[in-house]
């Protein structure tokens, strides 16, 4: 492959090697034997003449065109130089100004007065609201607006989730970590069926905690309303009878009287999905084999997956279907 | 009726205080109205039981009755002898949906396959707690009622609690249970006491504890009398402070009624004025017992009182924290999970 010699205009060290490159190219024809002699000679006199070039362009002046140029270049930079060191003059008094607003927070002080009360720092202030805002957002959106504080000076935290059914606050649970050396959970009241240290390993609470918290919240919400719903079966329904629950609030086995033939059934609930507070089974056992399979009982199946079964028993109460 | 049988339930009669004997034996139920108003329950206990034998002659009552009768009586009045807790470990994936029948009958079935005579009643109390009965008999001969072993397991969690239980029967009862309630494996949990309640909310975590929180609600505090003025005023914020740390480490309100702690030490003799002693290479081996009659309490009030140092030290905390009451303290690093750090001193 022939390729162009490089431009001689470009006056750079790098243009010996491309020419001896060049020149090494050229020669390839020519008898190898000779060839390195012949190559050499052709680079040579070229070094040479560079040489000779260089030391006369030493003597010589700048152009002016060119001395224009570097000005300009020197001015641009300089009023970048200027431009930079105002913004970082800004930035420090920003940071200045945001610590002293943090401090307010948590000490609540009275505001300190500004030295200049000028258009700047009422500008510089709001920047500074304005981060401190920023911040605080994000954090919330790191814990994911649980209530968590500091404890042991910063070495620890103590997170605390609430759980509610129906509008209604109930439980507290709380979660104890040791910050350092990875973050660990030390102490904790999570009932023992729950399965807090198996979520723990499925999640990277290392560096998002919400891996950990959002599905424990799920589980302990899921287990207070089936809980509160159960209790509510107790107080409301005592026309039926709890035949077996268990302390997961997975299980529950009602008996309804039927009225009329006064027959008895068996409902059979089974809350497999330990997230969710509805039923992912219900199964009806009586001695009457066709009454699980009539329409109406099938109506009732459907209606006790889908509502909560203190407020399923009043509807199947209403329509004559239980005692 | 035989002889065994009446004799089980002389001992059961001698073993109910009379105050409980009507609610027991209503609860019971295998007594007609008039066969209850008969008996007269200011007599004598021993003309109680006379009066009760003959009745269950009457109704042809049989050993499976009595037995009935006895797991009534225990059950609403569980806090008596030793019960040990046991932790069941490594869940199989369906150990989550065992429900009660599927238990029982696993259990029933596993136990007789290991031992031929064997009784076993279990019942479910209205807390949700299985309860199981285990009278152990041999290859030669029938089931002793006398000494009978009972169960406490509730499901979906991993403890079971046991009283009456020999190192014979041991591994049977583990095998039975980690079949049945599908685990893989069953071992001490380290905690005993004489009351059933407390151990189980111990491990259940079913009593207040106490979390640090932005706001803290005031706690209860000893009406201690005002001696001076001027030392109130002082020790208020480290008095206040030394409560709130006893609080959160071993609870707030009533405390289960645990009755020991054993500490058994396997470290190092340390005290440099006895140099025989520190030379010794073996560890010194010491056994430090604490009692009480309510033993969480009472380190409470040590730990709010200032006789033990807040922030309270591991070795205590750690009796409400891991649920256990039996400690191996070695010089080393943590070894099985019974062990323990000794904390730098």
């Amino acid at each position: 492959m022939v390729t162009q010699p490089p431009p001689k205009s470009k006056k750079k060290p790098q243009l010996v090697l491309n020419i001896f490159i060049w020149e090494a190219t050229q020669n390839k024809e020519k008898d190898l034997r000779s060839m390195d002699g012949a190559s050499t000679k052709g680079v040579l006199s070229h070094l040479s003449l560079l040489e000779v070039q260089a030391r006369s362009r030493k003597t010589q002046p700048q152009q002016p065109s060119r001395v224009k140029e570097l000005k300009a270049k020197a001015e641009a930079l300089m009023t970048q130089r200027d431009q930079l060191k105002a913004e970082i003059e800004t930035h420090k008094s920003l940071q200045k100004l945001r610590a002293s607003m943090d401090k307010q927070r948590t000490h609540e002080e009275e505001e300190e007065e500004m030295a200049e009360d000028s258009d700047n720092s009422q500008l510089l202030r709001l920047m500074a609201r304005h981060t401190q805002l920023k911040d605080l957002l994000h954090a919330h959106d790191i814990i994911g607006g649980y209530n968590i504080i500091k404890t042991r000076k910063g070495k620890g935290l103590c997170i605390s989730l609430t759980t509610a059914y129906n509008g209604v606050y109930l439980e507290n649970y709380n979660l104890e970590m040791d910050l350092k050396p990875t973050l660990r959970i030390s102490r904790d009241n999570i009932p023992p069926f729950i399965p807090l240290k198996s979520l723990a390993e499925q999640s990277n609470m290392q560096t998002d905690i919400r891996t950990l918290l959002d599905p424990l919240s799920q589980h302990l919400n899921a287990f207070a309303a089936r809980k509160q719903q159960f209790k509510l079966v107790k107080e409301l329904h005592k026309s039926v009878q709890v035949m077996e629950s268990n302390a997961l609030c997975s299980l529950l086995v009602l008996m309804f009287t039927v009225p009329r033939e006064k027959t008895a059934v068996l409902c059979s609930l089974e809350y497999t999905d330990h997230t969710r507070c509805l039923p992912t089974r219900v199964h009806f056992e009586c001695e009457d084999k066709g009454l699980p399979d009539s329409p109406q009982w099938k109506k009732n199946g459907s209606l006790l997956m889908e509502t909560p079964v203190h407020k399923a028993l009043i509807t199947m109460k209403k329509m004559g279907d239980i005692v | 009726m035989d002889e065994s049988t009446k004799r089980l339930l002389q001992r059961l009669m001698r073993r109910i205080p009379t105050q409980m004997l009507r609610t027991t034996l209503d609860k019971w139920g295998r007594l007609t109205g008039e066969q209850l108003q008969s008996m007269d329950f200011t007599q004598s206990k021993w003309a109680l039981t006379e009066k009760l034998l003959a009745i269950c002659e009457e109704n042809e009552l049989a050993v499976k009755h009595i037995t009935e009768l006895e797991m009534i009586y225990i059950i609403d009045n569980p806090n008596q002898g030793m019960w040990y807790a046991f932790q069941l470990m490594d869940p199989e994936d369906d150990a989550h949906s065992v429900e009660l029948t599927q238990f029982k009958e696993q259990f029933k079935s596993h136990l007789r396959e290991l031992i031929r005579h064997v009784s076993v009643k279990i019942k479910k109390h209205t807390d949700e707690a299985v309860w199981i009965r285990i009278a152990w008999g041999d290859t030669f001969s029938r089931p002793n009622h006398m000494k009978p072993t009972y169960v406490v397991h509730s499901l979906q969690t991993p403890y079971v609690f046991v009283t009456s239980l020999t190192s014979k029967q041991k591994p049977l009862l583990s095998q039975a249970l980690v079949l049945s309630a599908r685990y893989q494996a069953i071992k001490d949990a380290n905690l005993s006491g004489r009351k059933l309640t407390a151990i189980r909310d111990l491990l259940m975590r079913q009593y207040h504890q106490v979390f640090p929180t932005r706001y803290p609600t005031p706690l209860a505090e000893n009406n201690q009398t005002v001696s001076n003025q001027h030392i109130e005023r002082e020790q208020a914020v480290p008095a206040a402070n030394r409560l709130q740390a006893a609080y959160e480490a071993f609870g707030g309100g009533m405390l289960p009624q645990l009755q020991s702690a054993v500490y058994k030490l396997e470290t190092k003799f340390r005290d440099h004025s006895n140099k025989t002693m520190t030379e010794r290479e073996e560890p010194f081996r010491c056994v430090v017992k604490f009692a009480s009659t309510n033993l969480l309490e009472s380190l409470r009030h040590c730990a709010s009182s200032g006789i033990a140092s807040t922030p309270v030290t591991p070795l205590l905390s750690s009796i409400p924290l891991k649920g256990k009451n039996y400690f191996v303290i070695t010089d080393n690093g943590p070894g099985p999970s019974s062990q323990m750090r000794q904390p730098q001193n």
